[in-house]
């Protein structure tokens, strides 16, 4: 009797017999939160697996050698790269439901488009640039090797040197977590996104350095960089699914 | 997790004992609250990090890193310890003092303590400027890089931590707020960016 | 007590501040003119100092010496970790 009336109520007021909140949120937003993780494993896969971009191929190399990594990974750079160039929408997904929690904060939506429109611009040098510079390179086969060594540079110096757009993201991120009264995402993932802005610090010498921890295939500047992206991404999924599902249904639009 | 137990219970003793203003002996507390040390923590870990691989590629060039290394100055690296020190030590009386209720003394020692923090910015935005002035630059070697790498990073942290700071100083202003756990975890942080750069020190400027 | 708690974080700030100043004439002797030249056992002092200094900034300023135990093992294990691998690499 109890149960049948509290079916009526909304889902996120009810606590279930074992005390855990059930599931509900809506389902638009679960149909767009579910595109997030299927993007970064398929994000995961080309530039781990098919484009050869991570790891990076070293900066301190010949131009022969550049010339022959092309060679060698044509295929896979064309099938990787324009498989990613049909997807990446996907990040500017990932982007929107992001700031779309962040509407739900008590800060107010300003962080929200601080976020997002960081994040956006950062996309065409942080992703993007890297795709068509290895597309152009592999486009025409015989193409002058300076042009080829030219490409490698500025595919993998935008790559791993993008770092101001997403450092503000960030920051933007980190601010209005500390400041949500709602508790939308935990507080400490707020110190999380402050570890991806003291790894894009440590990614400023790769401009200047060819080899080292600060080049950008080096320990520091890319590897520990690669780590605490891998972990604070992780964690963001993990509670955007939380903010989702603890989004009540009957939650008015956001303005 | 148990830190949230921990955070929760930790307030409760502090609370308790910021209204009595008795110190805390015997009572286990963690200053602060749990993300703070989330931070902190990790944080260590990530220089911990970062000091290995310095350590590795000193190995890997000793006499080229001591050479370089006598270009520093150790009378400015002396100086900055002994400000960031004084800063601690200023901060951590200031949570000795909120929690005796005393927070207009408190409010003082916090300012004294971010004075510290932007002599130390100073002093070090100085020396680099001596040694860029004298040749030395980021790319001039692998020392080099890591010395203003390191100190780079750290002195991002020290600003993080005047901004901390600031949030201390509006807690401590409002009567209305005066919650130990967000002045205890100001200090956890300020404390942290000593703890670093007494590393850096040891590893830039000391050892040989 | 308020008092005592006082007295103990400016006996540790004194202490880490003497320290520093051990450290400065430790430190390499281009502020004597001479050169700077490997040393073992200099090298070693400043591990151990630096030890000594890391653990009394945690201990007394960020107050773990009356935190739980799995902070106290957390910080201690970080140092021992950190100096141990420095000296290690420094000698090998």
């Amino acid at each position: 009797m109890s149960s049948t009336i509290s079916a009526q109520t909304s889902p996120s007021a009810k606590v279930a017999e074992n005390g855990r909140t059930p599931r509900a949120g809506k389902r638009d937003v679960w149909l767009v939160f579910w595109i997030v993780p299927a993007f970064y494993t398929a994000f995961g896969l080309i530039f781990f697996a098919l484009a050869r971009v991570m790891p990076p191929p070293r900066p301190d190399v010949t131009t022969d050698q550049m010339v022959h990594f092309f060679h060698a990974h044509a295929l896979t750079i064309k099938i990787g790269f324009g498989i990613l160039v049909l997807i990446v929408g996907g990040a500017g997904i990932a982007n929107g439901i992001v700031a779309f929690h962040m509407k739900r904060m008590t800060v107010g939506s300003v962080m929200a488009y601080a976020y997002l429109g960081a994040m956006s611009v950062g996309a065409l040098p942080g992703c993007l640039l890297v795709a068509f510079c290895f597309l152009t390179a592999v486009y025409r086969p015989g193409r002058d090797p300076q042009l080829l060594a030219l490409l490698y540079d500025l595919g993998l110096l935008s790559y791993v040197g993008s770092l101001g757009c997403f450092s503000t993201a960030y920051f933007a991120f980190a601010v209005a977590i500390l400041y949500d009264k709602n508790e939308i995402f935990p507080k400490w993932l707020a110190y999380v996104s402050i570890w991806q802005i003291v790894t894009e610090i440590m990614a400023v010498p790769v401009f200047v350095s060819k080899a080292g921890p600060f080049a950008w295939n080096g320990s520091i500047a890319f590897w520990m960089g690669v780590v605490v992206f891998g972990f604070w991404l992780s964690c963001v999924i993990v509670f955007l699914m939380k903010a989702t599902e603890l989004q009540p249904v009957d939650e008015p639009p956001l303005e | 997790m148990a830190n949230a137990k921990q955070t929760a219970a930790d307030f409760d003793s502090a609370a308790a004992s910021s209204v009595t203003g008795t110190g805390r002996q015997g009572t286990v507390h963690t200053p602060g609250d749990g993300h703070m040390w989330v931070m902190v923590l990790g944080d260590l870990i990530i220089f911990g990090a970062y000091f290995i691989i310095f350590m590795v590629y000193r190995a890997m060039e000793p006499q080229e890193f001591l050479t370089s290394q006598e270009h520093l100055n150790i009378n400015i690296g002396v100086l900055n310890t002994l400000v960031l020190l004084a800063s601690s030590w200023f901060i951590a009386r200031s949570v000795q003092a909120a929690r005796a209720g005393d927070h207009a003394r408190a409010l003082r020692l916090t300012y004294l303590g971010g004075l510290c923090g932007v002599a130390f910015i100073l002093i070090k935005a100085y020396e680099w400027s001596t040694k860029i002035a004298a040749g030395y630059t980021i790319s001039s070697n692998d020392y080099f890089m890591f010395y203003y790498m390191l100190t780079g990073v750290h002195l991002f942290h020290v600003s993080l931590g005047l901004l901390i700071l600031g949030v201390m100083v509006r807690e401590l202003r409002n009567p209305r707020r005066r919650r130990m756990f967000m002045v205890e975890s100001g200090a956890t942080y300020w404390h942290m960016v000593d703890l670093l750069w007494i590393v850096i020190f040891a590893l830039l400027y000391v050892m040989r | 007590m308020t008092t005592t708690a006082a007295r103990t974080t400016t006996y540790a700030w004194i202490v880490l501040s003497a320290i520093t100043i051990v450290s400065w004439w430790l430190a390499p002797g281009h502020t004597r003119g001479a050169a700077a030249v490997a040393s073992v056992p200099i090298t070693i002092a400043v591990v151990v100092l630096g030890f000594i200094k890391g653990r009394m900034i945690i201990q007394y300023f960020m107050e773990v010496c009356t935190a739980p135990r799995w902070l106290k093992l957390f910080t201690d294990a970080w140092l021992a970790i950190l100096w141990a691998g420095v000296l290690a690499i420094y000698l090998f």
